[in-house]
């Protein structure tokens, strides 16, 4: 009830909450009353009364407007919230006219006090005033009030000011300023054309941007703070990358993560990493409006805070981006609503450089006054960020933005704003190819294959370079098809440095064959080579011919050798450095063993046996006075029953879990505890230990002293 | 979507693309601002880095300017974070002044104090300063003016020189323009360079840069130090004078490693001023012999560093440079730019060429393959002696007498780098040759025959890159070269470039070994070449077609 109460205020301008407010006041009282009291025009009030009673929280009742009970307990702030800080009028009050008459009986004392007690919200207390005397009989100030009712005892001591005499003070008003007007927006008038080419450069920069790195992050993902975030080196490096700040870099991931175009997954070594999601292939090939509308909506209802990537939390921890804390859910709501205030710009004007914003934030505080506190910041990021994105441009909303804002496809309005996608490139004799704008998609990936990527704006620069075009090699080009493609794809002659380089590279391209093998085979005579590979029964040998001497095979020399000796040849083996390696028959020797001869009975031996019995006599012991189910004991149950054991002077069996967690009974004489530490002799090791009290499980006095 | 010529890309590159309408006026109007990269034939890419920006500030063109430029010619919306970076660098010069304070001297002084403040906590700059006069303004040791605009640079604040020159002994010089004219671009450069104070004038090779230097004098009228190469060149400097200005043979010195004199105009190498007898440079007294009003610095991108150290006593002079390139191998244009000065004029080589003052080449890559046997001597050898093995193979030397001999009657320089080789050439070719151990005297001699027509073919080494007017040579052959210097490329692409009799175009061959670190070294410099706009052909060897072509 309360909740959804106080969610109904916030929604309200100042306007509704100002008349609210004189409600709240008057107690039950007519929209003509309520027109007087706020400063407001009568229209204004009336609207406003009826959004109040499409939220219910106001009613008609039969004698009139009356609040919603609890109304009154959520009215908290200040003049900016809508409140007047007027108490609500008394059940029987007095009239306009019998509070001006008594009021301009008082003396100077009694009105100061009066008014104090208006600013200071309407309540007081008083210990030495009585509470019932005639006006005639005060002796103070206080009683001269209360005496003519101008205050009004609540018990306990405290008084307040009823809502009639403060209206009156007020001069009939609960507000001391108009209301129904929102703060002006400071603008300055722009070319709409211009906005829209700012705007819409903006958008393909960031598309451009956000495939740039997706791509990159692709085959480079940075990795995953443990926290979830990007480390500050991660972005640092992203910054680089794409040219651009780092907040700016913190926006275009932040964003590319709220589109579903970027997640963490766990790399082969199972670090978390970025990578790109498999959105993003498809979206990778849709048309750049498109692709531009997805983050842009994804944006406008996203509650992260990409502007305080690089700022500290108050703990001075540094936000880094992609931390999962970094939102705020009044987020969407501000970036909405700092849309739609630019919605309303008329075409052709914009927001003022340096006033501008300060203007919006005051249009949002009188549009929600009630909250949030960091709406100033947050307003600022809305406006900073949809410039960013190319939602606005020069500080004003462009027309595919405002499509995009009341939920149409922006897509068209975008696509002719955006430069033409171009299918040629100007191949130059130094051998760079510059394409003048964006190219298509398909032709981009064609094109970064052969050749490098020099520059990137609103054109590519490409370079080609032997390393470049034995790369389109590797992947299975062939010499015309690299010929074709730049012919075709080149609107100037393809200069013969270039010719010459792509021949020249595919004249060395591939001089150098790598393959497998198992085992090769040599011999200077070819014919016994032949003789060899035409064998009818070498065929699961593998064998092929690599030149007119040299045979390899698939088969390891293991099992090559015993099968070439029983189809009639004669091979030896080669060892690595060429040398003939000659073997012969094993001949199997086993090692001779040695007979160890009995040691000598030593001293030492002696305490290590007599210890070992100890030790068993000890384990017999505990195992003959382990309890059948012996309950474990709590460790202010083992503290008691060793201190009581301290005291007889008697042995305890223990049992006790080691640092292992390994357990054991042991048969000990408690001679003191403390820190949580018990020391005692352990009978096996015959010697004072330390045990952690926390570790014995269970302790059992024994009979029998040691 | 605006359909402009340029196109901004993100990594502060700008591609023109110039077979558009507007590229003459883009390209005019982004010169002075940005710094062109490459001119290939379809697209030149400009780039924009701070020293270009500073330039352009330097010239007195504002953020403003160069914002409305890119955003008017660009064909796709500009990105909004260069434009920011462009306005921020560009606000950071001239923060810092250098001044002369009528009381106090040479000081530094800025209107943004935390600019001031930073750059006071900086320690590198700490000892070049005295005390603080006012809060604006703190006092300079004088010597230090130089090192302190370097050190600002460094720090990205680099200041404005205020602080004017001295004008140095009076001495009457005149261009003598009876029997020429300085060219419309010499006279603008050398305009440019007298209002700008100081600063680097670049003009490709063969493009009249000793004219643009005497013009230069000829504004300041003072006494005049020259720093060249090398001792061909300071003669060459020396007939060019004589034959173009009012000054005669005795108001020129040469100060070299064989003759040092100092006369109102002196022209010294850079060889003998970074000589040092006992760790001490024994010729710095020529910076104090007189009381120079210019000096000029010729292929400024050769400076060597002890030059750079020596200029950065002489702030209160004017300095000109000449250069073909900015681009210094050892990268230190930004000392260029805060010792000699910004650039105060800049031609791209195409444009000159079209002009008609230089002559257009054809360049060709030979390629030859190593016969096995030195293929396998190559593969085995230790990488420091490879590219010395590939590029000295006498598989050269067919191909050099082959190239040699389809141009006839046309004067032919065989350059390379390796002594052995141009030996083993010159005795294959029958030709004279020039080298490090060949005294001036020959030198002169044999460049001079040359000129004249009397030899038509010389071997030449590395001497011969620099200065060295040979304006008759059509047919340049080059063997091998300082790895894959573009620097030295440029050089030599040079001495073709001037303008030859009936407008023929010169011929430059390079004879690369196929598959080795020659082919790779040579696709370093031809990249030069295709990016200077000269398109180039590779041809195998074995393809050459045998005798004369026209």
């Amino acid at each position: 009830m309360r909740t959804s109460v106080v969610r109904a205020l916030d929604s309200l301008t100042r306007l509704e909450l100002c008349v609210l407010d004189a409600l709240v006041v008057s107690g039950q009282t007519t929209p003509a009353e309520l027109c007087t009291s706020v400063q407001a025009t009568t229209a204004a009030v009336k609207a406003a009364l009826e959004r109040l009673v499409d939220l219910a929280l106001v009613w008609e009742s039969t004698a009139g407007l009356r609040p919603l009970t609890g109304v009154a307990e959520g009215m908290t702030g200040g003049p900016d919230a809508g409140v007047s800080g007027l108490q609500p009028r008394s059940a029987d009050p007095l009239t306009p006219d019998q509070v001006a008459s008594r009021l301009a009986e008082l003396s100077p004392a009694a009105r100061a006090l009066l008014e104090h007690v208006l600013e200071q919200g309407g309540q007081a207390t008083t210990s030495a005033a009585r509470h019932t005397v005639l006006p005639e009989e005060a002796a103070n100030p206080a009683e001269e009030l209360l005496s003519r009712r101008l205050l009004v005892p609540r018990g306990g001591g405290s008084v307040v000011l009823p809502g009639e005499v403060g209206l009156v003070l007020r001069g009939g008003r609960t507000t001391t300023a108009p209301v129904d007007v929102p703060p002006e927006l400071s603008t300055t008038p722009r070319e709409p054309a211009l906005v829209d080419r700012v705007a819409a450069g903006a958008a393909f920069e960031l598309v451009r941007r956000l495939e740039l790195l997706l791509d990159h992050w692709g085959t480079h993902p940075p990795s995953a703070l443990r926290s979830g975030g990007l480390g500050v080196r991660e972005l640092k490096a992203a910054a680089t990358f794409l040219h651009v700040d780092e907040p700016a870099a913190a926006l275009i991931i932040e964003t590319a993560s709220t589109a579903g175009l970027l997640a963490s997954r766990a790399d082969s070594d199972g670090n978390p990493v970025w990578v790109p999601t498999d959105v993003f292939d498809g979206w990778s090939t849709q048309d750049l409006p498109q692709r531009w509308a997805l983050v842009a909506r994804s944006w406008l209802e996203s509650p992260r805070l990409p502007g305080l990537v690089g700022t500290r939390d108050p703990a001075g921890k540094p936000w880094n981006a992609l931390t999962p804390e970094l939102t705020s859910r009044s987020m969407p709501e501000t970036r909405l609503m700092t849309l739609r205030v630019l919605a309303e710009l008329p075409p052709g004007q914009v927001l003022a450089s340096g006033t501008g914003l300060p203007s919006l934030v005051a249009r949002l505080a009188w549009l929600r006054p009630r909250r949030p506190r960091t709406r100033a910041d947050q307003a600022a990021w809305a406006v900073h960020e949809a410039a960013a994105l190319g939602l606005t441009g020069l500080g004003a909303l462009a027309s595919y933005g405002r499509l995009l804002l009341a939920g149409d496809d922006p897509g068209d309005a975008l696509g002719v704003l955006l430069p033409e996608p171009v299918d040629h490139v100007l191949v130059q004799a130094d051998l760079t190819a510059v394409a003048p704008g964006p190219l298509e998609t398909g032709l981009a990936r064609k094109l970064q294959l052969v050749a490098d990527v020099e520059s990137r704006g609103g054109a590519t620069v490409y370079r080609f370079t032997p390393q470049s075009v034995r790369r389109a090699l590797d992947v299975g080009w062939t010499a015309a098809e690299v010929h074709e493609f730049l012919g075709t794809v080149s609107r100037t002659p393809v200069p013969q440095p270039l010719t010459y380089l792509v021949d020249d590279t595919v004249r060395t391209f591939g001089a150098v064959r790598v393959g497998q093998a198992e085992s090769f085979l040599r011999s200077d005579d070819e014919t016994a080579l032949t003789e060899l590979l035409h064998h009818p029964k070498v065929g699961p040998l593998g064998l092929r011919r690599l030149a007119p001497t040299v045979l390899i095979s698939d088969t390891p020399i293991e099992v090559l050798l015993p099968r070439l000796r029983e189809l009639g040849a004669a091979p030896v083996v080669e060892a690595a450095d060429g040398s003939v390696r000659v073997t012969r028959p094993d001949q199997l020797r086993a090692r001779t063993p040695r007979v160890r001869r009995a040691a000598a009975t030593s001293a030492h031996e002696t305490a290590r046996v007599a210890a070992v019995i100890t030790a068993v006599r000890a384990g017999d012991r505990a195992a003959a006075s382990r309890p059948a189910g012996s309950a474990s004991l709590s460790p202010s149950g083992s503290l008691a029953a060793l201190r009581e054991a301290i005291e007889i002077g008697g042995a305890v069996l223990i049992s006790y879990v080691d640092n292992h967690g390994s357990a054991s009974d042991r048969i000990v004489d408690p001679l003191s505890v403390e820190g949580g530490q018990l020391t005692a002799r352990d009978h096996r090791s015959d010697d004072v230990r330390t045990f952690a009290v926390h570790r014995i499980t269970s302790v059992k006095p024994l009979d029998v002293p040691s | 979507m605006n359909d402009g010529p340029l196109i901004v890309q993100s990594d502060k590159t700008l591609l023109l693309e110039i077979d558009h309408e507007q590229a003459q006026a883009c390209r005019r109007a982004i010169a002075p601002f940005a710094e062109l990269e490459r001119s290939p034939e379809h697209i030149h890419t400009y780039r924009l880095t701070p020293l270009g920006l500073w330039n352009a500030r330097a010239a007195g063109h504002d953020a403003e300017q160069v914002i409305d430029t890119l955003l008017a010619f660009s064909r796709y919306a500009v990105p909004h974070a260069l434009l920011v970076d462009v306005a921020e660098t560009m606000a950071r010069y001239g923060r810092l002044r250098l001044e002369k304070h009528p009381v106090h001297g040479l000081v530094l002084a800025s209107n943004d104090r935390p600019v001031l403040e930073e750059v006071l906590r900086a320690k590198k700059i700490a000892g070049m300063l005295g005390n603080r006069v006012d809060d604006d303004t703190v006092l300079v040791h004088a010597s230090e003016r130089g090192n302190l605009k370097q050190a600002l640079l460094k720090l990205g604040w680099p200041a404005e020189d205020f602080a004017g020159y001295v004008d140095g002994e009076a001495h009457p010089i005149s261009l003598d323009e009876s029997e020429w004219h300085l060219r419309d671009y010499q006279r603008d450069a050398a305009e440019s360079f007298w209002h700008g104070g100081s600063g680097v004038v670049v003009l490709p090779c063969g493009a009249g840069k000793t004219l643009v230097g005497a013009a230069a004098m000829a504004h300041a009228q003072a006494t005049t130090l020259i720093l060249v190469t090398n001792t061909v060149s300071a003669r060459q400097w020396k007939d060019e004078l004589v034959r173009r200005t009012s000054l005669t043979e005795d108001e020129i010195g040469e100060y070299s490693g064989a003759v040092k004199e100092i006369r109102p105009v002196t022209i010294a190498t850079y060889q003998v001023m970074t000589t040092r007898r006992k760790g001490v440079y024994s010729h710095l007294e020529l910076l104090d012999a007189r009381d120079w009003g210019l000096i000029v610095y010729d292929e400024v991108h050769l400076l060597p560093a002890p030059i750079f150290r020596m200029t950065a006593n002489l702030q209160a002079r004017r300095r000109i440079g000449l250069t073909a390139t900015l681009v210094r191998e050892d990268g230190r244009e930004g000392d260029v730019f805060s010792l000699i000065g910004p650039k105060r004029y800049d031609a791209p080589w195409k444009d000159i060429e079209a002009q008609g003052w230089i002559a257009p080449a054809d360049c060709v890559e030979v390629r030859v393959t190593l016969p096995t046997n030195e293929r396998i001597v190559y593969a085995t050898a230790e990488p420091e002696e490879r590219y010395r093995l590939a590029s000295c193979t006498h598989h050269k030397i067919q191909v050099v007498r082959d190239l040699v001999a389809q141009h006839p009657g046309q004067p032919t320089l065989v350059i390379g780098q390796y002594i052995e080789q141009l030996d083993e050439l010159a005795a294959a070719l029958d030709a004279p040759v020039i080298k490090g151990e060949t005294p001036v005297k020959e030198r002169q001699r044999l460049f001079e025959a040359f000129r004249t027509g009397e030899v038509g073919l010389l071997v030449v080494s590395k001497v011969a890159n620099f200065s060295i007017d040979l304006p008759s040579a059509e047919v340049a052959i080059q063997v091998s070269g300082s790895f894959g210097s573009r620097q030295e490329e440029a050089q030599r692409l040079g001495r073709l470039l001037r303008p030859k009799s009936e407008g023929k175009s010169a011929h430059f061959y390079t004879i690369v070994s196929r598959d080795t670190v020659d082919a790779d070294f040579a696709q370093n410099r031809q990249r030069f070449l295709a990016e200077q706009g000269y398109a180039y052909r590779i041809i195998d060897a074995e393809d050459l077609p045998a005798g004369p072509v026209s």
